[in-house]
């Protein structure tokens, strides 16, 4: 566990609604370490995705200073977010957002071609498993090979942290077992940051710290000395 | 409720929606601007016709005794018939530079109904007598004329004054030009007087007979049937040409202009309407596809299918209905002062914009039909969408590999997001059609607009630059000798060339293809009338044999080799002869047939026998030649080339902003079809689009996608759009030749490439008001949803 890459200092976010402000995220303050994994856990509407999309540069703050290795992310304008995402980050959601119309290794490709030093794709289609099924289009693939397919395109740029919203939520235990294994060797091999989304606590095993949110606060932090390899969870 | 959602769902695609408006604004404004325009124009031109009598032939003839005329009213099926001197004065104007042209038309004061009576608009009766005149108010107007002015022309050599006593016009000369050659009027130069029989007796006291005859015909009367008596009967007397009331240059005239707005005013709305229910459609179709959702919804809590259905078909009616309320009420204004563009160029009386219940609710109509139709067949699939099934997502879309991929070389070259383009031009294959169609009928309209308005230039250019090269020419009021002519105009000081020619009527006849021409006879070495052919190489008049314009020969069916029968009244001895057709050339104004000079006196049996020359003079001296030939009898008319190209520019100037018109039209069109196409396609694919920006790709790079796919449809639609402007250009040609002018089938290289220009901008300007919308593309509220 080495240097922080990202510290954020009481990073705000609402949502003006007519009358209303909803606020989503309220003075939250952390630290992301280079090659631990994060999990991030809270009652549905706690904000945690307003959270996930502020750390990855999708959203702007309303409020509060957010640095990633010592570049000021809360005073970057759009352009600048676009290619912090592009450099640094990777993203892997609940729904697997591939393009329909691309094949497995066209998916992975699309993000080889925008990034500084990415990995190989076929060996990214390898990693995942899926070596045999680089031709296909994601019709023509089930839910956990179209996630798999999703987390070697955000892999494939060789992202410094990789953020996932609920990856596993559409996933059955098994597949969901294997995806959280490729994330935790991406991290263990390459030093990477992974934070993850999850309403399983189970899941929140495998993770070095938890932040547990609450109605837009971050409640508190739990560290995990010993966290469970993948292949140990259950629920 | 559903009211609010209406309002709520136009909003979303606001820009597919306004295109929508836009463009059936625009068809319905041409829609009900030009009908109106027609109907008025239409209307004026019958009941002017039927008032004033016009006539249902004309006749031209040497010279018929005034006592013959009576008698040819016996021949079955003429109604009335009426004889008149006719005569082109020159107009005495020492302040004008220009040469300025009186027609004189006898008429009688006294006759009651007279065939084609001129309608006095302001003034008093003419007197018999008197050198009192009524004149064209154009001619009028633009010499700013006032009653009781006088004219001073020359008549018979002698200086004569006239007395505008009133202004008046008729419906002979609506549009009234010199020579058919000129294809636009000039009022400044050229002007229409009627005089009265007993005056021109005595401004011309040598004409004794009549030169014109007109008639009118009994009900169902076949007018070749009347002709051919005709004829016979006024062979003695030198007939020139007898023509129905068709081929009457006002009249040919006002029907083709008619003829094109009639076919205006019905093909561009239908095709805005058309395009307008294409957008519409897909628009609507696309909606339904993303609110499957909400459709199931509503069929769950029991609403029925019509119920929904007519909530879907109602944006299509308030679409349909705010565009064409807009465009029939801008059209009617817009009548008024097209109504009054028209008045510029056609002299007709009455002429009033008027306002049409019938066309208003006609053009309505025409938009909700079209809309309604376009909003049914969009939102038809409501009906067949079960609740179960439309709560459950769509079937996900497939990716299908294209044929491209197998031609690797070209496949490897492409990006990642090429692929994707090159994938998703199957994807929606009806949408890609439309685009297609559209950009394609677009680069037409502006390729073929351009090439008209060059070719009209050529026409015009080539005509007085490069074939008829003379500084003056002066026609003969009657055939002279060549060589005394030529020995006579050398001498004339500052004059350096002098060239001779014959033109001569005839009726050519190919079996039972009949054609009455003029048959120019020029000499071999001649270099101030040049014939051309379509690379502009000198061909010199053939000796024995004649060449005919393109369009003559296709009127004929003659080809080289065919003998034709040419009859001619100027022909001595036997009036008619054989001569074979030895070329054919291009010629775009008027239909001509030409010859060597000797060969034409040889075959008329008329020795040196000329009836115009061409001369190069020095430009100061133009002005003495006029003064003393003015007051000769032997000269009719003095023509300067210079005079005849500055009248083209004014006119092709005020051609020319039509052009910017249709190119208008078509960007709109283009703009609308990409715009339009780009918004529903960036809302169908946002959730693919915000991926890639989530992946780190810049708005740029995202868009690229989306454009690089519709430059691959557009570039080859643009294509297929050369031979599409060709194709549109040989219509117009076919619709628009007539025996004054042809149009060519060509379609010039650098109206070509401003059709690109033009096109390729309006995509591009599209593509960039579309880009406006992918910036606004919120990355979190487009991934939070499942699809
Ligand atoms: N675009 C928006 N406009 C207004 N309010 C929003 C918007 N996005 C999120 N919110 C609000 O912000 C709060 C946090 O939302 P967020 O999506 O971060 O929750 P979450 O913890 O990810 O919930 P879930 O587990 O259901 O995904 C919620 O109260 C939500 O209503
Ligand atoms: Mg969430």
């Amino acid at each position: 566990m080495n240097d922080p890459i990202l510290v954020a200092e009481n990073l705000q976010k609402f949502y003006q609604m007519g009358e209303v402000t909803v606020k989503a995220l309220k003075d939250a303050s952390f630290e992301l370490m280079e090659g631990e994994v994060v999990a991030v856990l809270g009652p549905s509407g706690s904000g945690k995705s307003t959270l996930l999309n502020i750390i990855g540069g999708m959203d702007k703050l309303s409020g509060g200073k957010l640095y990633y290795k010592g570049t000021p992310l809360h005073q970057a304008d759009t352009k600048q977010l676009t290619y912090y995402r592009r450099n640094e980050v990777g993203f892997v959601f609940q729904f697997y957002n591939l393009m329909p119309n691309l094949t497995a290794l066209e998916n992975i490709n699309l993000s080889v071609q925008i990034s500084q030093n990415p990995l190989s794709a076929e060996e990214m289609l390898e990693q995942v498993g899926l070596s045999d099924r680089g031709d296909h289009f994601p019709s023509q693939l089930s839910g956990g090979e179209q996630q798999r397919i999703a987390l070697a395109r955000a892999l494939a740029k060789n992202p410094q942290m990789l953020l996932c919203d609920e990856p596993t939520g559409a996933l059955d235990f098994k597949t969901s077992i294997q995806v959280l294994k490729l994330l935790k060797s991406f991290s263990d091999i390459y030093n990477k940051t992974i934070v993850i989304i999850t309403h399983n606590t189970a899941i929140a095993q495998i993770a070095h710290r938890v932040f547990y949110l609450k109605d837009g606060r971050l409640d508190r932090i739990e560290k995990n000395e010993n966290p469970l390899p993948p292949e140990k969870v259950t629920w | 409720m559903f009211y609010r959602k209406m309002i709520r769902d136009l909003k979303e695609n606001k820009g597919a929606y306004l295109a929508c408006i836009v463009i059936i604004t625009l068809g319905l404004l041409v829609f009900t601007a030009f009908s109106t325009m027609v109907e008025t124009l239409q209307t004026s031109q019958q009941s002017f016709y039927e008032n004033q009598n016009f006539a249902d032939g004309f006749v031209q003839v040497k010279a018929i005794p005034r006592d013959e005329v009576k008698k040819l009213k016996d021949i079955e099926g003429i109604k009335e018939i009426q004889g008149r001197l006719v005569k082109e004065v020159m107009v005495l104007k020492p302040e004008s530079k220009k040469n300025v042209y009186l027609r004189l038309v006898s008429v009688e004061p006294g006759r009651e109904n007279p065939i084609n009576a001129a309608f006095l608009n302001a003034g008093n009766p003419l007197e018999d007598k008197a050198m009192n005149i009524w004149i064209d108010n154009k001619f009028f107007e633009a010499n700013n004329h006032n009653l009781n002015d006088e004219i001073e022309v020359i008549a018979s050599g002698k200086k004569r004054k006239l007395s505008i006593v009133g202004v008046a016009s008729s419906p002979e000369f609506i549009y009234s030009l010199r020579t058919a050659a000129d294809l636009y009027p000039s009022p400044e130069t050229f002007g229409i007087a009627f005089v009265p029989l007993s005056s021109m007796k005595k401004l011309f006291p040598d004409e004794k007979t009549f030169n014109e005859l007109v008639f009118t015909m009994k009900p169902d009367t076949d007018f070749d049937k009347v002709k051919t008596k005709l004829e016979v009967k006024l062979k003695p007397y030198g007939l020139k040409s007898l023509i129905p009331r068709d081929e009457q240059i006002s009249h040919l005239l006002l029907s083709e202009e008619l003829k094109g707005l009639v076919a205006m005013s019905k093909a561009m709305p239908i095709m805005f309407l058309s395009i307008a229910a294409v957008i519409l459609y897909i628009t609507l179709k696309r909606l339904i596809e993303q609110q499957r959702g909400q459709i199931g919804i509503l069929k769950a809590d029991g609403y029925t299918s019509q119920e929904i259905l007519f909530h879907y078909m109602s944006y299509a009616l308030v679409i349909g209905l705010a565009g064409g309320l807009l465009g029939v009420v801008a059209g009617a204004f817009l009548s008024y002062p097209l109504t009054s563009i028209f008045q510029v160029f056609f002299n007709l009386p009455g002429l009033e914009g008027r306002f049409s219940w019938y066309l208003i609710i006609l053009g309505i109509a025409l938009s909700l039909i079209f809309s309604v139709l376009a909003g049914y067949q969009g939102s038809k699939k409501v009906l067949a969408l079960e609740p179960a099934q439309a709560l459950r997502p769509p079937a996900p879309i497939g990716g299908k590999r294209v044929f491209l991929e197998k031609i690797r070389i070209i496949w490897e070259l492409l990006s990642v997001q090429g692929m994707m383009a090159v994938r998703n031009l199957t994807r929606n294959k009806g949408r890609s059609l439309f685009i297609f169609l559209g950009i394609m009928f677009c680069f037409a309209i502006s390729g073929f607009t351009w090439s008209m308005n060059d070719l009209m230039q050529k026409m015009m250019f080539d005509q007085y630059e490069r074939v008829e090269v003379y500084d003056v020419k002066m026609s003969f009021a009657s055939p002279m000798n060549q060589k005394s002519m030529i020995r006579e105009l050398t001498a004339i000081p500052g004059v350096s060339h002098v060239e001779t020619m014959a033109e001569v009527p005839v009726t050519l006849k190919n079996q039972w293809r009949k054609k009455d021409a003029v048959l120019f006879g020029l000499s071999e070495t001649g270099r101030l009338y040049n014939i051309l052919d379509d690379n502009y190489n000198k061909i010199s008049p053939p000796k024995s044999g004649l060449l005919l314009s393109e369009r003559l020969a296709k009127l004929l069916d003659a080809k080289v080799g065919t003998k034709l029968n040419v009859e001619s009244p100027m022909k001595a001895g036997e009036k008619d002869g054989v001569l074979e057709v030895v070329g054919i050339i291009p010629q775009y104004t008027g239909i001509n047939a030409y010859m060597e000079l000797g060969g034409l006196q040889d075959f008329l049996k008329q020795k040196g026998l000329v009836t115009s020359c061409m001369l190069n003079i020095d430009k100061g001296e133009v002005a003495s030649l006029r003064d003393k030939y003015m007051y000769t009898d032997t000269i009719s008319s003095i023509d300067e080339r210079n005079q005849k190209l500055d009248m083209f520019k004014e006119m092709m100037a005020s051609y020319g902003s039509m052009i910017y018109i249709y190119a208008l039209i078509s960007v709109i069109i283009g703009f609308a079809i990409i715009y339009s196409s780009s918004v529903i396609t960036l809302s169908e694919r946002s959730r693919e689009l915000a991926s890639m920006m989530v992946l780190g790709m810049t708005p740029q790079e995202v868009l690229s996608v989306v454009t690089f796919e519709q430059w691959c449809i557009g570039v080859p639609a643009m294509l297929i759009g050369m031979p599409m402007s060709k194709i549109f250009m040989a219509g117009m040609s076919s619709a628009m030749s007539t025996d004054i002018y042809t149009v060519p089938e060509r379609i010039t290289f650098s109206s070509l490439l401003m059709a690109f220009v033009v096109t390729g901008a309006s995509i591009w300007v599209a593509q960039r008001a579309a880009a406006r919308k992918i910036r606004s593309l919120s990355l979190v509220e487009v991934l939070k949803a499942g699809e």
